[in-house]
């Protein structure tokens, strides 16, 4: 009954959406083309996603990095900290070297992604995905007990506070330089010439706290989740 | 001039700093908290303020009107404004002494709930609303699941699948807005929706009412609500259905008078789903035994009042719900923080354990009845006076039979309460032994309570703040050129 | 079009239908997730424009003919990290819920509780 019930209700709403769908109008996008034919100009980021995410539409991203504060200090709490043990197998040492022998790499390609965030596919959500997988490696190989020696769960909460403030304070910056909040062009940072490294005023920056934020969140909601009592 | 970013921005920085000030001193986690919420309550009234003189518009990041996104404070938002100050202040205050669990996430997370709150009322632009309407909806489930009782997590469970459903419908229709219109900015996209087929604009009306009926209770999606209630801390049930619950109705209300017009057909589905919201809610809180439940019942009832008067799609329509939504607010954290007194001191959580408290707590007993009696309806306080606004509004449109049922609804809500009050004053079999009550506890329940009172006898206090609203939702064309600067 | 449109409706129809007749609790979160990559596809088939490049451009050759719509894209992202957070907050309560009943169905937690 239940089941039937469920289904009628999925297939008239299945159903609205696919008429929907099918009577869909478009409309002139000026927006999406001013942003493709001024975007380069106006924020000197080649990668018009990374423009409208940290500049046209910063305040969004900010929304975003507080979702993934809410969620991994929740977290945080919600497991026990005090029995901290996991099931695993036991690895080779060959898992376990070639493990050690791939960080390294990660690190430069989680940083690379993060630093080039304006210029190139990437940023600092992106990077810091990256950059999280290097402790989860280090969980999942050599164990929590192990994970949580290397990086303490402190550092690593500091790390996300440092992030999320960073990202606001930045903001603020922009009030103090004359313009709005998150004001980057608008309150007189030096943009620089598109396709540097160090152009596009506080988008890298924005990119770099991001970047922290996700990599310390993803970690600590990974070796939380992960723990058993 | 830049004070309206910093009414988001404060609360923002605030949580984020705790957990770093924390590692420096433990002491000084509550003092920042405490300035903190003082700052940005002074910050609020500053802002209220101005808005009342001239609506503000304020440009993040300095992008003209159409390329970034706005902030638009009309008289709207800034009676939303208001209320979250007011609330978020008080149950702070509270938290102080109330909260004796994972204290330093306890703030952070209400820090962070005001802050969404405060976007999602705001904002002027639809894709922001959705993300602060996420920040506020994951920050509640991690409140309701923060006292880590059996109760809590499964409240939390059903809170998050029923939440996570809503934001899928809402996000599902912002996103064919965005298809039909080719932008996010209200303004905008109030001025290009027209043109989007009938069928579009039906299906993304559903979809909005779903989405954001999920969050306010609309009836039959009302579920969770009671479940929640009862797991969680007595201090987020106040900002939850004061502010919260309220948000969402927020949105709604502004995204269908901006993007659909109060149509017959729109008015309609309002005004008797509306009816039938309090009706059915009023009848089963009549059942309940439980005081949270109870009180979560009632709060589903005033969504349903305030929907009706809203959908009346006139003047004083507009303004006795908006009225309403200002009091039901005060009335149900003054409730709440109550109760929550009668929990934290002697652990009364049924209508029974009331037995005999009107006696050894007369003060705080004497606060929760004043706003029972108000939220029932009765004169002189301001319940009444939003109820009878609402009537009167009902009757000029001729919706007869909605407004028959308006005092229909008090009487069955004076049946209920009269069994809390009842339940207070009679004599309890043992003497009870009642622990001094911290002020922190009682100074902020006793305020929000006179305040009940206050607005009752001088009702233009607030009203001088909401004649205005009328002018920026009945008639869009006023807020899209707000918006655009024109 | 048509056939991605029609996909998108029966995932999403489908990511309901898990949502409100399965038992499980991992379902349930393994239901959400359906629905919500189903609107993810959403945002990718009103970004596309046909023989569009992606909206990266070159520091001096600006002219491309084509480029995809960057606001979906930029939208879509931010979609789905909230999902993913959220995906997160809700397998730590299945797994608080666990401990507590050990079980995962909705029916016997309830003939649990009583």
């Amino acid at each position: 009954m239940r089941k039937f019930a469920s289904l009628v209700v999925v297939v008239i709403l299945s159903s609205l959406l696919m008429m929907t769908f099918l009577s869909l109008s478009t409309a002139d996008y000026e927006l999406s083309e001013h942003y493709i034919n001024y975007g380069v100009e106006e924020t000197k980021a080649l990668n018009l996603v990374t423009a409208i995410l940290f500049d046209y539409r910063a305040f969004d991203t900010l929304g975003e990095a507080t979702v993934v504060f809410a969620v991994a200090s929740t977290i945080a709490f919600l497991v026990p900290k005090r029995t901290a043990s996991m099931i695993s197998a036991r690895f080779s040492i060959i898992m376990q070297q070639t493990t050690s022998l791939v960080i390294p790499f990660l690190f430069i390609i989680g940083a690379y992604i993060i630093a080039y965030g304006h210029i190139s596919p990437g940023g600092g959500f992106a990077g810091g995905v990256i950059l999280a997988v290097i402790t989860i490696l280090i969980t999942v190989t050599f164990g929590i007990r192990y994970s949580d020696r290397q990086v303490r769960s402190r550092i690593k909460s500091f790390m996300e506070s440092f992030g999320a403030m960073g990202f606001v304070l930045l903001g603020l910056l922009g009030m103090a330089l004359g313009g709005n909040f998150l004001a980057n062009a608008n309150s007189h940072f030096n943009l620089g010439v598109p396709g540097d490294l160090i152009s596009s005023g506080i988008i890298p920056h924005l990119n770099v706290m991001t970047g922290l934020k996700v990599a310390a969140g993803l970690s600590i909601m990974f070796n939380s989740l992960i723990k058993e009592e | 001039m830049d004070t309206p970013v910093l009414l988001i921005a404060l609360p923002l920085l605030t949580a984020f700093s705790l957990g770093i000030i924390k590692i420096f001193s433990k002491k000084m986690v509550k003092v920042v908290t405490v300035i903190s919420a003082t700052v940005h309550l002074a910050l609020i009234m500053s802002v209220v303020r101005e808005a009342m003189q001239r609506p503000i518009v304020y440009h993040l990041g300095d992008w003209d009107n159409l390329l970034g996104i706005s902030l638009v404070i009309d008289s709207f938002s800034a009676m939303m404004a208001l209320l979250i100050g007011v609330l978020a202040y008080a149950v702070i205050i509270y938290s102080l002494v109330y909260v004796d669990f994972h204290e330093l996430k306890y703030y952070v997370l209400s820090f962070l709930l005001i802050a969404g709150v405060m976007g999602m009322s705001l904002t002027g632009d639809l894709f922001n609303l959705y993300v602060f309407f996420e920040i506020v909806s994951i920050t509640s489930y991690a409140l309701v699941a923060i006292k880590e009782e059996k109760a809590s997590f499964e409240g939390a469970f059903k809170y998050l699948v029923m939440g996570m459903l809503s934001g899928a419908f809402v996000l599902l229709a912002i996103i064919l807005t965005y298809q039909v219109t080719g932008a996010l900015n209200f303004a905008q996209v109030a001025a290009n929706f027209g043109d989007a087929p009938m069928l579009v604009r039906q299906t993304i009306f559903v979809f909005f009412l779903i989405g954001f009926g999920t969050k306010f209770c609309l009836v039959p999606l009302h579920a969770w609500l009671p479940d929640v209630y009862c797991g969680a801390p007595a201090s987020f049930n106040a900002l939850s259905s004061g502010l919260v619950i309220k948000a969402s109705l927020y949105a709604f209300i502004r995204i269908v008078y901006l993007l659909f017009g109060m149509t017959t057909g729109i008015s309609q589905v309002m005004i008797y789903w509306g009816v039938l919201t309090f009706l059915v809610a009023h009848i089963l809180a009549y059942q309940q035994e439980s005081l949270k439940r109870l009180l979560g019942y009632s709060s589903i009832a005033q969504i349903g009042y305030i929907m009706l008067a809203i959908g009346l799609g006139t003047e004083s329509g507009i303004i006795a719900g908006s009225y309403h939504l200002f009091n039901d607010g005060l009335m149900k954290a003054t409730l709440f923080l109550g109760v929550g007194i009668f929990s934290y001191t002697v652990g009364a959580s049924k209508i029974d354990d009331l037995k005999g408290l009107g006696f050894s707590m007369p003060k705080v007993s004497f606060a929760v009845v004043i706003a029972t009696l108000a939220i029932i309806g009765l004169p002189p306080f301001n319940g009444f006076i939003s109820k009878w606004l609402i009537l009167q509004a009902a009757w000029e449109t001729e919706y007869i039979v909605a407004a028959f049922f308006v005092p229909i609804g008090s009487l069955l809500s004076l049946g209920y309460y009269l069994k809390v009050i009842k339940a207070l004053y009679s004599r309890a079999e043992g003497e009870l032994e009642v622990k001094p009550i911290d002020w922190k506890l009682r100074v902020p329940t006793y305020v929000l309570s006179a305040a009940c009172l206050v607005m009752g006898i001088i009702p233009n206090l607030s009203l001088a703040l909401i004649t205005n609203i009328p002018k920026f939702l009945l008639d869009s064309s006023n807020y899209i050129n707000l918006l655009l600067g024109r | 079009m048509e056939t991605t449109f029609l996909a998108i409706a029966v995932l999403f129809g489908l990511g309901l239908y898990i949502i409100l007749t399965h038992q499980n609790l991992i379902k349930i979160a393994m239901g959400i997730g359906v629905m919500e990559s189903a609107i993810i596809l959403l945002f990718i088939i009103f970004s596309y424009r046909p023989g569009g490049t992606a909206p990266i451009l070159d520091a001096d050759a600006q002219a491309y003919d084509l480029i995809v719509d960057p606001i979906p894209q930029a939208l879509s992202l931010t979609a789905i990290v909230i999902g993913a957070a959220t995906t997160a907050l809700m397998l730590a309560l299945i797994i608080k819920i666990y401990n507590r009943y050990n079980t995962l169905y909705i029916d016997e937690i309830k003939k649990l509780k009583g």
